[in-house]
């Protein structure tokens, strides 16, 4: 049988990491006034856990939009708990695209964001609650229909609420419809509540 | 619940393009403007708004902001540096209700700015005055 190279993750320059540690010339790129350098780089420092918080300190400061791209491209590689922290304080930024970025990229590792959407649902700007519920509404698992339910009981933002009923519409089974209804009367007042709960109650049933 | 406000013929109708990643948000934005006489059009993020812009032209264009591939922001500017497509009006309509959100929001090319959850009267009226068809 002959040689296979397999998916061993280089620096972008071949090398193996377990044998050539993090190049201190590739940190070195990342803060490189061309965006080309930086770009590679970042592609590059996927081979290097250690780069994570390098990788995330560029991100919060990086203006090319290819730049961030890949270097939420790395961090969804590398995810961990900490990525996912360091993530999650972005959707409180002021940067409309950076800010939809990160939802994505926490989208893309469901483990590591899962253990901070709790803290998220609970932030007290309700456009962080919101952008929460968007990535727990793609996170797929098995509990989230359980976990939104149980947000419209108790959530008082209308939009928050809105954006959970949305995702059961999705993703939601019958065990949400009594939910649905005492949402209904919560904010009976509200056009948009009323057309939300009734088109995701259809979907779940089916019709 | 009332969404069919003002039942009424359109010679020509107006032709709006919703650009919203909300399945219901869509909906209802469709149900309201179709049964006000306005013919409607989807997109689901920013990206795809952008290229049915290019493709066709519209009489207004209602935006959310935080969407996936291209947030409403970037896809406004987009078209505000199209010679081509520069015209069209815009509402942005956003959960987001900070001062800075709409003032970067006019800076990104919106016309108009509202706040979810709309009611179907104002989106009505404003779809008229912002298509420029009197209601």
């Amino acid at each position: 049988m002959g040689l296979v190279k397999g998916n061993v993750p280089d620096d972008g320059l071949g090398r193996d990491p377990a044998v050539c540690p993090l190049q201190p010339k590739l940190l070195a790129d990342l803060a490189s006034d061309d965006p080309g350098p930086r770009r590679a780089a970042a592609r590059a420092l996927a081979a290097y856990p250690e780069a994570a918080t390098a990788l995330c300190n560029r991100l919060e400061i990086e203006p090319a939009p290819s730049v961030r791209a890949m270097i939420l491209t790395t961090l969804i590689k590398i995810q961990n708990p900490a990525i996912a922290a360091r993530l999650a304080a972005l959707l409180r930024s002021d940067d409309v695209p950076l800010r939809t970025a990160v939802i994505e990229a926490l989208q893309e590792m469901p483990d590591s964001a899962a253990l901070h959407l709790r803290t998220l649902l609970n932030d007290p700007d309700s456009d962080v609650r919101i952008f929460a519920v968007n990535i727990l509404g793609a996170l797929r698992h098995a509990d989230v229909p359980g976990w939104l339910a149980e947000l419209i009981r108790e959530e008082p933002h209308i939009n928050v609420c809105a954006a959970a009923v949305d995702a059961l519409a999705e993703i939601g089974d019958s065990e949400a419809l009594a939910d649905l209804d005492t949402l209904r009367a919560r904010f009976a007042s509200e056009t948009f509540m009323s057309f939300a709960i009734d088109t995701a109650t259809r979907r779940i049933r089916g019709q | 619940m009332t969404l069919f406000l003002k039942p009424r013929t359109i010679a020509t109708a107006a032709r709006i393009l919703v650009i919203d990643d909300g399945i219901t948000m869509r909906l209802f934005y469709r149900t309201v403007l179709e049964a006000a006489g306005f013919v409607v059009e989807e997109a689901t993020n920013g990206l795809e708004g952008y290229e049915k812009v290019l493709a066709r032209p519209f009489d207004l264009l209602i935006v959310d902001i935080n969407m996936p591939k291209m947030d409403g922001l970037s896809m406004l500017r987009a078209i505000r540096r199209d010679g081509a497509t520069m015209g069209v009006p815009a509402v942005t309509i956003s959960t987001e209700s900070k001062d800075s959100d709409t003032l970067k929001a006019y800076q990104a090319g919106a016309n108009y700015y509202l706040v979810k959850p709309v009611t179907p009267e104002t989106l009505v009226e404003v779809a008229h005055l912002m298509a420029g068809v009197p209601a």
